[in-house]
């Protein structure tokens, strides 16, 4: 059996669980090419027009696959920690592919409100399910695919550059090449390193939270703040770049926190939308770097 | 302590009721206008939604006047909405204002312990007794239900009336009266006046007046200036509207809900079409939506704020019921820089295309229908 996996969304932070899980299960995995202008367009044809630019290449990311596959692996994220929530978006987004795009073959949609083991086994059963009757398999091939995931790392760390940037944003802007139009390689060739806002363990991203008077009910805005705070504290990174979706409503509200809590501390958010430019795009990138290089020369104080 | 509480249609209403019940100082804000969302609009951050910035432009201004304890609703997610507060906090604290924050956060989120200690500042400020406290709280849930009621009443009398504009007449005299009363009691007499005159507007049953849903985003559908007084319009141009969220509907819902109450149809309508909550009121939109063609409805407008997270996926789901439901929808989405030219050219075709459709019908029904009857386009409306 032939299962279908986007390589969009939470696919950046969950590939290797899925890929392990479905293999295991005995299934033939597809996965739909690293994003590029055609599956952008695709998912722009499809894809009501006020969602974001990760929803609408995920859109074209289904459309890529819906012919190639047998039944396509789109769990329904709700929640990733207990009581807490991801994007709204994500609740609906089965709603969203199922409703807009045409001659879909069956969807694995077995909705995700955790990732502790309990909950998490509860999914696999149900969505193991559609490929595999035996539960002791299932359960197998759930524990080979926590474990693989659990060896993964997720983000890098660069080091021997003179310069660093902290890299913050969803994980479906900062690992997408496409989407951010390769702005590792960008600020590489600018000197400077970049770092990923994984590299931030949760516990100090806690910390940083329990000054908030209302812990935030989203995980990853949450991760968001904490670790943008914790690198601005410590000097991790000398400038934070945080990449934004247009119209996503956690970046509306998670960049004025943070930016109302580092003070001056370096800070940038890049919107991305289909219709971003990419000179235009460079020209903030050099700016940004320009005085982050100029900021370091002639001291901090001077900023 | 002086209390201001923002202008979420009738809230403002029952909010200033309980304050003069608890005989507590507050600052009643203005209605909502171009003012206040240049304010809220120039503070706040750039992406979020309209009804935050209209939130924020209302507390800033009652704070040049001398506010200093904020009421706001919360909630945990997964909308913005939830947010808010610590946004405006924040916002407040930066431009110089000491001010406090009574959040109205559901118990089961906070804890009950919070949610009392909450109650607990609010209540302590009131100088008068524990029954009389009681008793405002009731009167304000009283006053939100009967303005909710004479809106309701008005929106739709507007579509039978025999003297045209009389109900939006009374509508405005109404709402400007209830807002300069100086006691709970003046303020229920006013509207229990309001509410006989309504009624004896002369109605003319015999007409047959297109009937429109409005659904959407809460904010947006309650607070007339954020929807560029779409329910007013409709009522000029002689259609009856119908709106199922407002503030005293949110109240039952929220305590019936538990005990599987409330809105159970609405729910239970959308279960096809959206199997999941998706933060905000967007099940309800959708539920709505479903129900419409069946509660006579000729068409359903959905409103909400250009970037809310919820209403993008009910506006995905609905050409699939306008399909399935034969009724046509269609959406408007406002901020703050909606050309309201353009906002009453769609009114207009839209209330056109109803027309235009119940012609069809009755002349589809006729013995000498023509045979070729083109089909109503439903798709792309």
């Amino acid at each position: 059996m032939k299962i279908g996996l986007p390589r969009g969304l939470m696919y950046a932070k969950y590939h290797t669980f899925a890929k392990t899980f479905l293999e295991e299960l005995g299934a033939e995995v597809v996965v739909s090419p690293p994003t590029n202008k055609k599956i952008l367009d695709r998912g722009v044809r499809c894809c009501v027009d006020e969602a974001c630019l990760p929803m609408k290449i995920f859109h074209g990311h289904v459309d890529w696959l819906k012919d190639r596959c047998d039944a396509l692996l789109t769990p329904r994220l709700i929640g990733v920690r207990d009581k807490e929530y991801i994007c709204p978006m994500f609740c609906g987004l089965i709603e969203l592919i199922s409703n807009n795009i045409p001659d879909l073959p069956p969807l694995i949609d077995a909705p995700v409100t955790s990732l502790e083991y309990g909950k998490l086994i509860k999914w696999a059963k149900q969505a193991g399910g559609f490929i595999q009757k035996d539960d002791t398999k299932i359960a197998l091939a759930f524990d080979r695919a926590r474990k693989a995931q659990q060896m993964e790392q997720i983000g890098y760390n660069e080091a021997g550059y003179p310069l660093k940037i902290a890299l913050v944003g969803h994980v479906y802007n900062i690992y997408d090449q496409f989407i951010n139009m390769n702005v590792k390689k960008k600020l590489n060739e600018l000197g400077i390193g970049v770092m990923t806002y994984q590299q931030v363990d949760r516990g100090d991203i806690d910390a940083q939270i329990q000054t908030l008077f209302k812990k935030p009910f989203w995980t990853f805005a949450g991760e968001y703040y904490g670790a943008s705070v914790y690198i601005s504290k410590k000097g991790l990174a000398d400038g934070i770049l945080y990449l934004s979706s247009f119209s996503c409503g956690i970046d509306s509200v998670m960049t004025e926190l943070i930016q109302s809590e580092i003070g001056d501390f370096p800070f940038m958010v890049l919107k991305l939308d289909e219709h971003t430019g990419e000179a235009g795009f460079d020209t903030r990138i050099e700016a940004f770097s320009d005085m982050l290089k100029r900021r370091c020369e002639f001291g901090r104080h001077l900023s | 302590m002086v209390v201001t509480f923002p202008n979420m249609g009738n809230v403002a209403i029952a909010a200033k009721t309980l304050c003069q019940g608890l005989a507590l100082p507050y600052v009643m804000p203005e209605t909502n206008n171009s003012k206040t969302l240049a304010v809220g609009s120039y503070y706040a951050p750039e992406e979020i939604c309209l009804p935050f910035k209209l939130i924020l432009g209302n507390f800033i201004l009652a704070a040049r006047q001398g506010a200093d304890t904020m009421w706001i609703t919360g909630s945990c997610g997964p909308c913005r909405f939830g947010e808010y507060c610590e946004l405006a906090m924040r916002t407040l604290k930066k431009l110089g204002y000491r001010t406090d924050f009574v959040v109205a956060d559901l118990s089961s989120d906070v804890g009950v312990k919070e949610f009392i200690r909450r109650i607990g500042t609010v209540a302590a400020a009131s100088p008068v007794h524990p029954v009389e406290k009681l008793r405002a709280l009731r009167l304000a849930y009283q006053v939100v239900e009967l303005c909710d009621r004479l809106d309701a009443k008005a929106y739709e009398r507007a579509g039978y009336e025999v003297h045209k504009g009389e109900c939006r007449r009374l509508l405005h005299e109404y709402k400007t009266k209830v807002r300069k009363t100086e006691s709970p009691e003046e303020t229920m007499e006013v509207l229990q006046d309001y509410g006989r005159r309504l009624d004896a507007v002369p109605a003319d049953k015999s007409k047959n007046p297109l009937n429109v849903s409005i659904i959407g985003e809460i904010f947006t559908i309650i607070d007339p200036f954020s929807n560029l007084y779409i329910e007013e319009k409709l009522m000029g141009y002689g259609v009856s509207s119908k709106r199922m969220l407002s503030p005293s509907w949110w109240v039952k819902n929220m305590i019936g809900k538990p005990f599987r109450l409330g809105s159970r149809d609405v729910y239970k309508a959308s279960d096809p079409y959206l199997k999941y909550s998706v933060g905000g009121h967007g099940k309800e939109c959708v539920g709505e939506a479903a129900l419409a063609k069946a509660q006579g409805m000729d068409g359903a407008i959905q409103v909400f704020p250009l970037g809310c997270m919820p209403e993008v996926v009910a506006k995905s789901i609905l050409p699939v019921i306008q399909e399935d439901k034969g009724i046509p929808i269609m959406t408007l989405i406002v901020d703050e820089v909606t050309g309201e030219a353009g906002y009453i050219t769609r009114i207009e075709a839209f209330l056109d295309l109803l027309k235009g459709r119940r012609n069809q019908n009755q002349k589809a029904s006729h013995p000498r229908a023509a045979l070729n009857m083109r089909q109503f386009p439903s798709k792309g409306v």
